[in-house]
């Protein structure tokens, strides 16, 4: 009832296409039941990736920041973006560097390696476990619904546009039957040099 | 209460000069000459093994030392700095990048690293300068020289990813080659010497080097150029090489493993430098 | 039992703050004001543990103005907004966190937009177009959800809370003294008359 994870609320999914990924959120911050804000986006861009946080909103926004400044930093230093699997493995220390302590969040991880274009996608326990994944990556109180929505909608090798259709239909879907997550939705589709950010309404109830 | 007191000894001259910086590149200059060659595949360092005695263990003696998979270094000047540099090397790669990013340095970064660490000793209390400089030389994921030159070239192929300049940055991938002085300068080469007899093999690389080298030639000029300094024989017990090559999945010690690439810098076996010399 | 209400509007951010001060059942004082001045555009409210809400309130009120008279320039309210947030983050995991709930209201000095920033001890940052804290936000936000208009006027925003505090004197269990009621405009931070004497009869 009262898990750090499900005071503020809120819904998170990734997902590989072909040649492209998807990763979307709600934009619901609540305080238990109560709707306190619908203007609360849980992903951040960090030069060509993308960092998707669900769980308690004030680690929402320390952990986020705090790879703001990390990933600017590397940039600093190397002279070039952060690619997504290094990136992925930085969340990784980082949040065992706090294993007795930890953010109370679930971080999910995407974007297109620099490299070779290939998608890549993972999900993060809050001290740091990567959970690689070849579909798909669903974090937040919506989890449970996410994952059935994923598991029935989701097809390998999607199109952008496909892919957009499919992410939104399974986070709208999942969303309407969780009181925690919802009131709107922001959804990326990353492809190889073109990102498309599309802000969904959603039901406001 | 003496050592309450702590200032750095390498203080500034009234004519703007570090003395203690010069001092620590003389002792530099008087080491056993090292060198380094950068080819289109790879990258060679060579140095004498140079001992005094008969009834030394040359075998047992090791100047140019794996640092990463990727990345090899050899010195001139005082041996013992050296090593302290190698651990901290070593070190550094796995605390500061391993361990964050589960990948090893770029070359660039481990050169920072290693140059910080001697520009802090030039600054610091109670310490001394190191008294060596360092031939690093290592391989970069990332895009290679010949296929950036050919995107700049305007011959844009249709599909081929292009690197996003967005941050001006080293996408740069290859064999990379750095000189790291005690003062903590540090420089990029295509190749170069250090050490007692640097001017001479600069010199000569000067004449023998070519754009385009192969890792074989480049192996071949490094053997020349030391025998044109080196002061006892030169057989496979008297002198050393490391190289940066292809992948050596042989020192994998596993096989079959996906995905699983070997390292980059090994050192030649004596066996193999006299296969060379043979051929010289 | 303590009221923090914030609205915005076409020009201007409004806080309203209870003016009881309370101490278990006990009304110690009945003129309380629960809200400082940050600088010449930006207002916070506060409410919670006793010594906590004004140590915390005056401490980044201190570091608001020390930047103002350091930089001869203000903060704008988004800036304090998230500076006032790292504060209370990094205090969430000190040995004693602060348990102090916050509105932060303003405009911004160079654009005059109107901001209103929902904050609380957990150091939870929303940007909001209207808030509450503690009990009020279960009868004030469903109000504010109907008659809210980010083009209102002071006059309009000031009836509209009104209407809250009417709703808040009907159903609270306890008199909460009227309230203590502020303007952010673009001239600065402004005292608003509120007729706390009103008697509203309940259903």
């Amino acid at each position: 009832m009262s898990s750090p994870f499900s005071i503020n609320g809120g819904a998170c999914v990734a997902m590989v296409g072909k040649d492209c990924v998807a990763i979307a959120c709600d934009l619901r911050l609540g305080l238990q039941a109560l709707t306190v804000s619908n203007n609360f986006p849980k992903i951040f861009q960090y030069g060509d990736v993308f960092l998707g946080l669900t769980g308690l909103a004030t680690d929402v926004s320390t952990v986020s920041d705090l790879f703001r400044y990390k990933v600017n930093m590397y940039r600093l230093r190397e002279e070039r973006n952060i690619a997504p699997s290094t990136f992925a493995n930085l969340v990784s220390s980082s949040l065992y560097e706090r294993r007795f302590g930890p953010y109370f969040v679930s971080p999910v991880v995407a974007g297109l390696d620099p490299k070779s274009g290939r998608p890549f996608i993972c999900g993060f326990d809050s001290i740091g476990c990567i959970d690689f994944a070849k579909d798909f990556i669903v974090s937040g109180t919506a989890s449970e619904q996410l994952f059935g929505m994923c598991e029935s909608l989701w097809e390998p090798d999607l199109g952008p546009d496909d892919l957009f259709e499919t992410i939104s239909q399974a986070l709208l879907s999942a969303v309407d039957r969780d009181a925690l997550s919802g009131w709107g939705a922001h959804v990326y589709i990353v492809e190889k040099d073109k990102v498309t950010k599309r802000l969904l309404k959603g039901r406001q109830d | 209460m003496a050592d309450r007191y702590s200032f750095s000894l390498t203080t500034f001259s009234p004519s703007g000069k570090l003395v203690q910086i010069e001092y620590a590149l003389n002792a530099v200059n008087q080491g056993v000459t090292a060198l380094g060659i950068k080819a289109t595949n790879g990258i060679v360092l060579a140095t004498e093994k140079k001992s005094s005695s008969p009834l030394s263990d040359p075998s047992s003696l090791s100047k140019i030392s794996l640092i990463t998979p990727n990345i090899g270094m050899v010195y001139a000047g005082m041996g013992p700095d050296y090593r302290v540099l190698v651990d901290r090397a070593r070190k550094v790669s796995h605390t500061g990048y391993k361990r964050i990013y589960n990948e090893y340095p770029p070359t660039r970064i481990l050169v920072q690293d290693v140059a910080r660490e001697m520009q802090e000793a030039t600054q610091s209390g109670g310490v001394r300068p190191y008294g060596v400089s360092l031939l690093v030389a290592g391989w970069d994921e990332g895009v290679m020289p010949d296929v950036e030159s050919a995107v700049q070239g305007g011959g844009e192929v249709e599909g081929e990813k292009k690197p996003s300049g967005k941050t001006g940055g080293i996408l740069k991938g290859g064999p990379m080659l750095y000189q790291v002085d005690p003062s903590g300068a540090y420089y990029p080469w295509k190749a170069t010497a250090i050490g007692k007899s640097a001017t001479t093999a600069k010199t000569f690389l000067e004449k023998r080097y070519t754009e385009g080298l192969e890792l074989e030639d480049a192996v071949h000029i490094a053997l020349l150029t030391l025998k044109e300094t080196i002061e006892g024989e030169m057989n496979g017990d008297s002198i050393e090489i490391g190289i940066v090559g292809p992948p050596a999945d042989h020192l994998l010690g596993v096989e079959g493993v996906h995905g699983a690439t070997g390292p980059r810098f090994r050192k030649l076996s004596p066996q193999e430098i006299e296969d060379y010399l043979t051929n010289l | 039992m303590e009221v923090l209400l914030g609205i915005t509007g076409k020009d201007f951010t409004l806080i309203a703050a209870s003016k009881a001060a309370m101490r278990g059942a006990t009304i110690l004082k009945a003129s309380d004001d629960k809200t400082r001045q940050l600088n010449k555009h930006t207002l916070v409210a506060f409410a919670g543990e006793a010594g906590d809400t004004i140590q915390f309130s005056e401490y980044i009120q201190a570091n608001a103005q020390l930047y103002s008279m350091r930089n001869e320039s203000d903060l704008s309210p988004s800036a304090l907004a998230h500076y006032v947030r790292g504060e209370l983050a990094s205090s969430l995991r000190s040995r004693k966190p602060y348990n102090v709930n916050l509105l932060l209201g303003g405009v911004d000095p160079i654009t005059h937009k109107p901001s209103l920033f929902w904050l609380d001890y957990l150091a939870a940052l929303a940007p909001v177009p209207y808030a509450a804290h503690g009990y009020a936000q279960y009868y004030c936000l469903s109000i504010l959800d109907k008659h809210h208009h980010p083009d209102m006027t002071l006059v309009q925003g000031i009836k509209v809370l009104e209407m809250c505090t009417d709703e808040l004197k009907r159903r609270l269990p306890i008199d909460f003294k009227g309230m203590t009621v502020k303007a952010v405009t673009k001239d600065g931070v402004r005292d608003i008359e509120f007729n706390d004497d009103k008697v509203v009869k309940c259903a």
